[in-house]
């Protein structure tokens, strides 16, 4: 009989996993790091709560959806704190149900898991980055995970309960990451083989009679097909049908039915994500140089010495191995389209499903010898490697908080002030209710969480910013600009192009009051 | 040893010895005539044993023809009247004329003729017309009892009033004040109740979803399994009581005799009653009719309002004799070992189950749209739903049929309440209630499906009349009922039986405003509506709509009934159905809450056989 570790145990390793991330979420913060899709999301809560225009539309629209909702809850603490106490929130539940699971469903004990999850969750450092950044990862980590639990725990019962359970959460992590839409194309395949298990059809013959039969006897045929068709309905259902909902109800509310992806306003990823384009000068010796077809699969896999540790001892249907390598054709898909840096997420997501298959399809009974060693050896190395994506990575906010988390001096050092808190600082200071600031929160919105109050601020979700725009002495006395060398640029109305327009077209006469890297501060 | 007119068909070699020893076996235990045992336990055709009758001398009278002197029948008492198949006629100049079964039956002549102090002249009447005289005129204590028991001893579980003052008084109330409210700020208030209204059905649609997802963990989970039912020893049986409560199904009868006779336990321990209205004569007839043996006993349940099935089943249970006790339509085709499982199944189960349902399913699923959807509904209500809500602790409306009482826990209830329309679901929230049990079977009664769209809406009218009625009821004092179920039963009960009709009631103006918003894009709605809750309307709509095509198709699961998922599609088209019943029935609540609206059964063209051997060749 397998030693279990008591239930009150991984309750009280969680809550120091909450413990141990707020510590580090707090030092990181206090040096001066702060994830720009954090900071969208806190200006979104703060927009929410702060104003009376566009509730709907802000609670409506802000993608990645269920990060976002989820913070709301933590916003009575704060709103830059919020997504990062979701970011904790959705990590640790991860945590919980990784080891509630090797702990449940395992033959492991816990003298083997407890190591290895301890190790990862404590050392990785792109987990303490997707705990501690206030990312969507975190949540979409959770509901990875929890989709690929469901199958595997669908295809030791064959319930339905773990069929539907996993399209809820491959409908929710869709709405972290609508990238997974694509994931719904790795299932197609093994679906079937999958409907022919749940038939008894010679569960004594090998597999090749089973197919055999399935295909060439009439009446197996027909029951196959209706398995398989009811079971791609049931667990594609749910994601097109809450994909359908969402973009009828942006077409309804904002006049295009893909406003929560290609809006700046209402997605992070539209202006966060660096496209290739502009990192091709980065190309020598970093993870870019990876991201093509096959090879990234390989980099990625290779950058995970755990599951290739876990694939080593992996004996499984052949569903059961289309479904471990689903990932990775969800991954040739992405990258066919994608033209911007592939981050942290898109290699830990394999770190995720080794977690998955060692606990729901690795006997520790087999050669045992061999399994504990190799096992410890890959945690370790995957440490290793997490540390070397970070090193390599292309990432600017991944390399400043590899580089913040990393130099532990800083940590106590007299708090840092960031560019985006100095301006609001700034903006603080000189602005008031008659003396408004204009602000673009498509580029802006890292300014808008460290603002004292919204009503010295004129925004595009207000009505009058259009009026405002076309002649800014109207509406503000001051404007927020963004520079040439701004990223976000091309983003905002309020750039350096549109200032040049605004002088010739009504004679403004804007004096800089202070110019940060990318940011300047004119008076009108 | 006193004889009896099966004694002089075995000497004419009409009928064997042995069956004359097992008919008597059984005339012992259930405290009959030996005729009666026979006749009602497929020992012996009703012609058969009317031939031999006027071979020996004994014409059939018809009784029901004669003049009869209800001095005599008044002397006695129904019960034995009805066990021993006799009737006083009148007294004639050579003594009192007695009809009987068995007018050779010298143990009731001699019982008689002690009785009446007289010279006993005994002529042969058919059993039935005996058993229709005798409950027709001696049945009134007993009908009288089970229709007003109920509310004699419980008042406060009684239907009999369908709205109690303090209810009135607030429906109006909240009429009136929505009324004042449309005065004072007419679009706040239509925002109010219109987010109230929405908010509502998704709630209720995701409560039923969590159930149904609560349910589908344990789908594959047998109660009893095939070795503990194989392992029952038939001695140790208890006498199980089966009513048939049954109105003008006389196509039905020579099916229900096959039906019963395919359940696997032992035929001298089924008590089974064929429960036949006063005016009935068509099933009277179709009884009388039949060439072959039956294997149920009938009862006359005497004309008193409501004419309702509970009513009828109240009436059956002073005949009953079972420690156990179950119910099925005259179509059901239950499962062959179910009797025997619920036996397994009470016995491993803590004394405070009292009641235990078992699945209903179709047998003509695939005849059309409305027999496909009403199979899917089925499947995830009696396969998910009814576990699910077992799980969450919550009170379980019981199905129409297949439910398995402990015969004196069921007395000690009350029985069922012959005012509402749905009586088992109101017996069960009462289960609830008086802190006893609901377990589910894992075993499965077909039934037929309603194929013909009027007669679906009739039903389903009286049953969403009937989840009012015992909405109302239960919640005269919701105070107490949160006392006595506790707020998660309290919880359950109204989203469960309140939500469900309120749904249906408020799908059709959500479906309008839809609609309205969607094709006509009125600018007067959208100042009555400000966008933020059209926003929320169109997602509970939408989401509400999507959630339940999903538990529907969630529904084939467990059966293998995959062809049936894409029909889970249209099931905003059947919930409109459900619509005009549910409105049906709010007017029938108001005008006529005790009509019990008859369905009509028998009108499948498939046959159980018919459609298992479509299956098997596809």
């Amino acid at each position: 009989m397998k030693k279990k570790l008591p239930g009150h145990i991984i309750r009280i390793l969680s809550l120091m996993m909450v413990v141990y991330y707020l510590f580090l979420s707090w030092v990181t913060h206090r040096a001066g790091f702060d994830h720009s899709e954090a900071l969208f999301l806190s200006e979104k809560l703060r927009l929410l709560f702060e104003t009376d225009e566009q509730t709907l539309l802000i609670l409506g629209t802000t993608f990645p959806s269920i990060p976002f909702l989820s913070s709301i809850v933590f916003s009575p603490l704060g709103y830059l704190f919020a997504p990062i106490a979701c970011s904790i929130l959705f990590t640790v539940l991860l945590f919980y149900f990784i080891l509630m699971d090797f702990n449940e469903d395992s033959s492991f004990s816990p003298r083997l898991f407890l190591p290895i999850v301890l190790i990862i969750f404590i050392l990785h450092p792109g987990i303490i980055y997707s705990a501690t950044s206030g990312r969507s990862n975190a949540a979409s980590f959770f509901f990875f995970y929890m989709v690929y639990r469901s199958f595997f725990k669908f295809y030791q019962t064959q319930t339905s309960f773990y069929l539907s359970m996993s399209s809820i959460f491959l409908s929710c992590l869709i709405f972290c990451n609508f990238n997974f839409i694509w994931l719904l194309i790795a299932f197609f395949p093994f679906i079937v083989l999958v409907s022919l298990e749940g038939l008894k059809i010679s569960k004594d013959q090998p597999p090749m009679n089973q197919y055999f039969e399935a295909i060439n006897i009439r009446s197996q045929r027909r029951k196959l097909t209706n398995r398989t068709v009811a079971i791609y309905i049931v667990i594609f259902m749910l994601p097109f049908g809450a994909a359908g909902l969402f973009y009828y109800l942006n077409n309804t509310h904002a006049a295009n039915g893909v406003y929560f992806l290609s809006s700046q306003y209402a997605n992070w990823r539209v202006t966060g994500l660096d496209f290739i384009d502009g990192l091709l000068e980065q190309f020598a010796d970093t993870n870019l140089r990876y991201q093509t077809q096959l090879v990234f699969q390989g980099y990625a896999l290779l950058l995970t010495p755990l599951l290739i540790g876990t694939l080593f001892f992996f004996r499984g249907k052949l569903y059961e191995t289309f479904t471990v390598i689903s990932p990775f054709i969800w991954m040739s898909v992405i990258l066919l389209s994608a033209r911007y840096y592939l981050t942290i997420e898109y290699y830990l997501f394999l770190l995720i499903l080794a977690f998955t298959i060692l606990i729901f399809k690795i006997s520790s009974r087999h050669k045992k010898g061999v399994l504990y060693p190799v096992l410890i050896i890959a945690t370790v190395l995957n440490i290793g490697t997490g540390i070397l994506y970070f090193k390599r990575t292309n990432d600017v906010l991944e390399t400043q908080f590899y580089s913040v988390l990393t130099n532990s001096k800083t940590w106590f050092e007299p708090r840092t002030e960031s560019e985006n808190a100095r301006i609001a600082r700034f903006i603080n200071e000189i602005a008031d209710e008659g003396n408004k600031v204009l602000l673009d929160d498509a580029a802006a919105y890292t300014i808008v969480p460290y603002l004292e109050s919204l009503k010295k601020v004129v925004l595009p979700l207000q009505e009058s910013f259009v009026t405002v725009v076309e002649n800014p002495p109207l509406g503000a006395r001051y404007m927020v600009v963004a520079k040439r060398v701004n990223k976000l640029h091309n983003y905002t109305v309020l750039n350096a192009y549109n200032l040049a327009l605004m002088q010739k077209r009504i004679n403004l006469q804007p004096l800089m009051l202070l110019e940060t890297d990318n940011w300047v501060v004119y008076s009108m | 040893m006193p004889l009896c007119g099966l004694h002089n068909m075995v000497t004419a070699g009409l009928f064997s010895e042995k069956k004359l020893q097992d008919a008597e076996a059984i005339a012992n235990d259930y405290g009959y005539a030996t005729i009666k045992a026979a006749l009602n336990f497929g020992f012996l055709t009703r012609k058969e044993y009317v031939g031999f009758l006027e071979e020996e001398g004994f014409p059939l009278i018809d009784i029901r023809a004669e003049e009869l002197d209800l001095l005599y029948l008044e002397q006695c008492d129904l019960q034995h009247l009805n066990a021993f198949l006799y009737c006083p006629v009148r007294m004639e100049a050579d003594g009192l004329l007695v009809a009987a079964g068995d007018p050779m039956d010298e143990k009731l002549i001699a019982g008689l003729s002690s009785k009446f102090d007289c010279p006993i002249k005994m002529v042969a009447a058919s059993d039935l017309d005996i058993t229709w005289l005798v409950h027709k005129y001696r049945g009134e204590y007993y009908v009288k009892e089970a229709v007003f028991s109920l509310m004699r001893k419980d008042p406060e579980s009684s239907g009999i009033i369908t709205f109690t003052d303090p209810q009135l008084i607030s429906i109006f109330g909240m009429i009136m004040l929505f009324f004042v409210l449309l005065v004072v700020n007419f679009v706040k208030t239509a925002i109010f109740f219109n987010l109230l209204l929405s908010v509502t059905f998704l709630f209720a649609i995701l409560f039923k979803l969590f159930l149904a997802l609560r349910g589908s963990q344990s789908e594959l989970q047998e109660s009893v399994t095939k070795e503990e039912v194989m392992a029952v020893d038939n001695s140790t049986l208890p006498i199980y009581t089966i009513l048939l409560p049954v109105y003008k199904e006389d196509k039905l009868i020579r099916k229900l005799i096959w039906n019963l006779r395919a359940l696997d336990y032992p035929r001298d321990k089924l008590d089974v009653k064929l429960l036949i209205e006063e005016d009935d004569d068509k099933t009277l007839n179709a009884v009388r009719a039949l060439d072959f043996p039956a294997n149920f006993e009938v009862i006359v349940v005497p004309f008193h309002m409501p004419k309702t099935k509970p009513k009828a089943c109240n009436y059956g249970l002073f005949f009953s004799r079972g420690q156990y006790l179950t119910i099925y339509d005259a179509e059901d085709i239950p499962d062959a070992d179910q009797l025997k499982k619920v036996h397994v199944l009470f016995n491993k189960l803590t004394p405070d189950y009292v009641v235990l349902q078992g699945a209903l399913n179709y047998f003509n699923k695939n005849e059309n749209f409305l027999t496909r959807m009403f199979t899917l509904e089925y499947s995830y209500w009696f396969d998910y739903m009814l576990t699910g809500l077992q799980t969450v602790d919550t009170p379980i409306p019981l199905g129409g049929t297949s439910n398995h009482f402990k015969l004196d826990k069921l007395i000690e209830l009350g029985a069922w309440d012959p005012f509402n329309v749905t009586e088992d679901a109101d017996l069960g929230v009462r289960v609830f209630e008086k802190l006893y049990r609901i377990g589910v079977v894992s075993s499965t009664t077909l039934e037929e499906a309603n194929n013909e769209p009027f007669n679906w809406i009739r039903q389903r009218s009286r049953w969403i009349k009937g989840y009012m009625q015992t909405f109302l009821v239960h919640m005269r004092n919701p105070a107490h009922l949160v006392q006595r179920i506790g707020w998660k039963g309290f919880f359950g009960f109204n989203f469960f039986i309140g939500g469900t009709s309120v749904t249906f009631l408020v799908y059709p103006v959500l479906l309008m405003f839809f609609f309205v918003y969607l094709i006509f894009d009125l600018t007067a709605v959208k100042a009555l509506f400000p966008p933020w809750v059209l926003y929320v309307g169109i997602f509970n709509f939408i989401a509400g709509n999507v959630l339940m095509i999903y538990i529907n198709m969630l529904a084939v699961f467990k059966r293998r009934y995959y062809e049936l998922i894409l029909f889970a599609m249209l099931n905003p088209v059947y919930w409109l159905m459900h619509s005009i019943a549910a409105y049906k029935g709010l007017w029938q609540l108001i005008y006529k809450p005790f009509y019990w609206e008859k369905t009509n059964h028998g009108l499948t063209k498939m046959s159980h056989s018919s459609a298992a051997a479509a299956a098997s060749t596809t």
